[in-house]
């Protein structure tokens, strides 16, 4: 078990080293740069030896290599420089928009966990097969909500009409509930189509017709036997899922005005700031080596079968 | 039968009763409501003000980004307050003031008593420190220049109440410059961070108004009202401390998501409503404010430096093919009025230009004609094998630019010149903006109420938007106007009022006959307030001032 951990680690390391050092070769192709932007902004209106004291002072002319060494030394002592779109440390600027991602991205993942496992069970088990048939129809219906519209149009109806939840200053967790609504239902559209498909899968196998053969229930079957096998590619879809969320959901946070990990990505990018889009690049690199550790070490609870034994090797 | 028709009558009679009463409550309640609005301040209460972008750094010469300034106003008082209505200098923390008969020394006594939010007073070392940063910068701090001070040379303490500036040539316009958003004093702790560090707005020292409580860096700032304030511009009736407890700012990106929180009770002041929207908000019994910027009008600029238009027929040709009265009532609404000048009706200095910006097809295609620019197979104009087509790159802070541009091409169309428009990201349309054979057209916009705005638009050391050759563009070959330049140097550096405006005209007149820039329209900056909101006022170029804000009772 530890080596496998250790060699995952290994792994895990290497993955963030390529994804830092890409993205910090791609990012410095780019025709300009975040210092160009702000200070040739006409709101500042500097004239161009002022403009060029700027960026020597920044160290926008240190040979790249350089800069590369300088960078990942800085990385690895947990200096991630300055935003200089937000004139704050970086790390000032992630810890304010982390926790908000956090708790959206893990409601959001509970909420479409449970609306899948729903609509999986009652496509599973309703009696009446037009019932059935609509139910198996709603993941096509929700991965073509589109998330902007569902949220201006849950915040008007539940907001603004019904005057419900506020959505200007509201409560911690009054905050959360239509924006992990508006991202819950797209999100548990391919969780459940994934969940029907194998639970329909794994009801074919012998094993199934024998237990029914005994005379176990419909919904026994399914919660008793068939779940726990239909689970595990869900499992996986989940995990890439939770690591999409995390990395921002841009347009919920832009309807809802969450400082999130989203609207941070999307103003560093539209300013080019280095510094923030580097952090960001690694902060989702770690986090999908994390999920994905996870979610293989979670494979072998669900499935004794995976389970590495002594006997096996 | 006669005792059914009574008894129907009666019920009628009372519903209809039952009606105008209500319709007469109503009414009653809106008189009440607006009766309200001339009584005298209500002190208390907190100020939701949802803001459409976060803020970025504080340095107050970055204060031009509406956010900034939106925040910095509250915080931070100026030496000199400018009237928003006549744009005269008053008094504020400089309670007088002498200037040299040349504009090259200025020296301003300081009101007494004056402290920051942490105690430190503002006296006359502290404002020099200032404005040596300000008029200076500071290289290791990396804090830039200001844009409004030219030629500042030193300053000098002459006792604790009086401080005195030096400039290496005559700046008329720095007492103007004094009252701007860039200039808000802040205090030693503030000027000794580095730029980078800026952006934390509980940072920001000054000695405003309002203090900066907290903050959640992109969703909300809370600013608490100054209870020892106690130095209002000393014109204002108002002296003491605002009557607001505090003001809530909340960052809320989405337009719809602001407006309906306006309309439905959950903020009581916003920035940001489009032309579009105004509409729905005036229906409701909301007021909108647009304040005009007073600088240089919304308009669209040539790169003369770029072949295609280097003719300055090409470019008549190209300002009598552009409709303005269409755009102004196609996209905006009547707070966007239509431009007759480079800079706006109320700005100091404006000469109307109308006669020379009229819409004349038949004008524009003899010009082309003339210019030996023909119309080719395609439809496009062409002159030795080139065909005329120019780029334009969006600009994202001025409203609905986008479209203006689109129109402007749907219209350059019919005399047959092809115009792109292109959104880049904001890397790759500032390096491009900056290259005359990218963009050879670009929008241009900028606020200050001071002729200096427009040497501030058109010097090659400032912001340069014709791309002169010795400006902040390596991309020029060879454009240069000495006469234009020589121009703004003079009405930069002319100390006497009258003749400051007249050379102010003579700018205005040579820009349009040159043809090097097409206005559109006067840029406001709009608002939107609930009806109970009263007292806000706004400084000359359109930032709101809340030292005087209340609610009424609601």
């Amino acid at each position: 078990m530890s080596r496998y951990l250790a060699s995952r680690i290994g792994q895990a390391l290497i993955v963030l080293w390529a994804a830092f050092t890409a993205s910090f070769i791609l990012l410095q192709a780019l025709p300009g740069d975040a210092i160009l932007i702000k200070f040739l902004n006409p709101e500042l209106g500097l004239g161009p030896e002022q403009i060029a004291d700027i960026r020597a002072s920044y160290g926008a002319d240190i040979p790249l290599t350089a800069q590369y060494l300088h960078t990942i030394l800085n990385f690895l002592s947990g200096n991630f420089g300055y935003s200089v779109q937000a004139g704050v440390p970086v790390s000032d600027v992630l810890a304010a928009s982390l926790p908000p991602t956090l708790r959206l991205a893990t409601l959001s993942l509970l909420v479409s966990a449970f609306l899948a496992l729903a609509i999986a069970a009652l496509s599973a088990l309703l009696p009446l097969s037009w019932l059935r048939s609509f139910v198996q129809s709603l993941p096509s219906l929700f991965i073509s909500t589109p998330v902007f519209w569902l949220g201006i149009l849950l915040i008007q109806i539940f907001s603004f009409q019904l005057k419900l939840i506020p959505v200007i200053n509201p409560g911690e967790w009054q905050a959360l509930i239509l924006p992990v609504l508006t991202l819950a239902i797209p999100i548990s559209a391919p969780l459940a189509q994934v969940l029907m498909r194998n639970i329909d899968d794994v009801m074919t196998e012998p094993f199934v017709a024998v237990a029914r053969a005994k005379g176990a229930s419909r919904s026994w079957v399914l919660w008793r036997h068939v779940a726990r096998n239909a689970v595990l590619p869900t499992l996986t879809i989940a995990g890439v899922l939770f690591g999409e969320l995390l990395a921002g959901a841009v347009v919920t946070e832009a309807v809802f005005g969450l400082n999130g990990i989203g609207s941070l990505t999307q103003r560093a990018v539209g300013n080019q700031d280095i510094a923030v889009l580097q952090a960001l690049v690694v902060f989702s690199a770690v986090a999908f080596v994390l999920i994905n550790l996870v979610v293989d070490l979670l494979y072998p609870v669900f499935d004794p079968r995976l389970r590495i034994t002594g006997a096996a090797a | 039968m006669s005792l059914n028709l009574r008894f129907r009558s009666k019920t009628g009679a009372a519903a209809l009763a039952g009606a105008a009463l209500l319709v007469g409550a109503l009414g009653l309640g809106r008189a009440a409501l607006a009766a309200g609005q001339n009584d005298a301040p209500v002190k208390g209460g907190t100020l939701v003000y949802l803001e459409q972008q976060p803020h970025t750094n504080l340095y107050p010469p970055a204060g031009g980004f509406y956010p900034n300034g939106g925040i910095l106003n509250q915080i931070t008082d100026k030496l000199t307050y400018q009237n928003p209505k006549t744009l005269e200098i008053e008094p504020w923390i400089a309670e007088s003031w002498t200037v040299n008969a040349d504009a090259t020394e200025y020296t301003f006594k300081i009101r007494p008593g004056v402290t920051f939010s942490d105690g430190t007073p503002l006296d006359a070392a502290a404002v020099a420190k200032n404005y040596d940063t300000f008029g200076r910068g500071n290289k290791e701090l990396k804090l830039p220049v200001s844009e409004v001070i030219n030629n500042y040379d030193r300053s000098e303490v002459i006792d604790s109440r009086t401080v005195k500036f030096y400039f290496k040539k005559p700046s008329p316009g720095f007492l103007q410059g004094t009252s701007v958003i860039g200039s808000g004093l802040v205090s030693l702790a503030t000027l000794a961070l580095p730029y980078e560090a800026l952006g934390d707005a509980t940072k920001i020292i000054g000695s405003g108004p309002f203090v900066v409580a907290s903050e959640t860096l992109g969703r909300e700032l809370n600013l608490t009202a100054r209870k020892d304030y106690n130095w209002g511009p000393a014109k204002l009736a108002q002296q003491g401390r605002a009557y607001l407890d505090s003001i809530k700012y909340v960052i809320t990106p989405e337009d719809s998501v602001r407006i309906g929180a306006l309309l439905a009770g959950q903020a009581d002041f916003i920035r940001q409503i489009q032309a579009y929207d105004e509409k729905q908000v005036e229906d409701e019994g909301y007021r909108i404010y647009a304040p005009s910027t007073r600088g240089v009008n919304n308009s669209v600029v040539f790169r003369p430096d770029n072949p295609l238009v280097a003719d300055v027929r090409v470019r008549r040709a190209l300002l009598h093919a552009t409709n303005a009265e269409e755009i102004v009532s196609t996209l905006f609404s009547d707070n966007y009025p239509k431009a007759s000048s480079i800079i706006a009706k109320t700005a100091l200095g404006y000469v109307d230009q109308s006669s020379k910006l009229a819409y004349d097809l038949e004008k524009a295609k003899a010009l082309f004609d003339e210019a030996g620019w023909k119309p080719g197979a395609n439809g496009l104009r062409q002159k030795d094998g080139q065909q005329l087509e120019l780029t334009a790159y969006e600009s994202l802070p001025q409203p609905q630019n986008k479209e203006t541009l689109q129109l402007i091409a749907q219209q350059w169309a019919k005399v047959g010149v092809k115009l792109n428009v292109l959104t880049g990201d904001s890397g790759t349309a500032t390096v491009n903006n900056l290259d005359p054979s990218k963009a050879p057209v670009s929008p241009a916009m900028v606020g200050r109420a001071d002729p200096d705005v427009i040497k501030s638009q058109y010097y090659p050391t400032n912001r340069n938007v014709l791309l002169q050759k010795g400006g902040n563009s390596d991309k020029v070959k060879s454009f240069v106007d000495d006469k234009l330049n020589a121009l703004l140097d003079n009405l930069a550096s002319e100390p006497d009022r009258a003749k400051r405006l007249a050379i102010a005209g003579d700018v205005q007149a040579y820009v349009i006959d040159q043809a090097y820039a097409i206005p559109i329209f006067e840029e406001p900056q709009a608002f939107a307030a609930a009806p109970y909101v009263n007292g806000v006022a706004f400084e000359a170029v359109g930032r709101p001032s809340f030292y005087g804000a209340w609610l009424a009772p609601h």
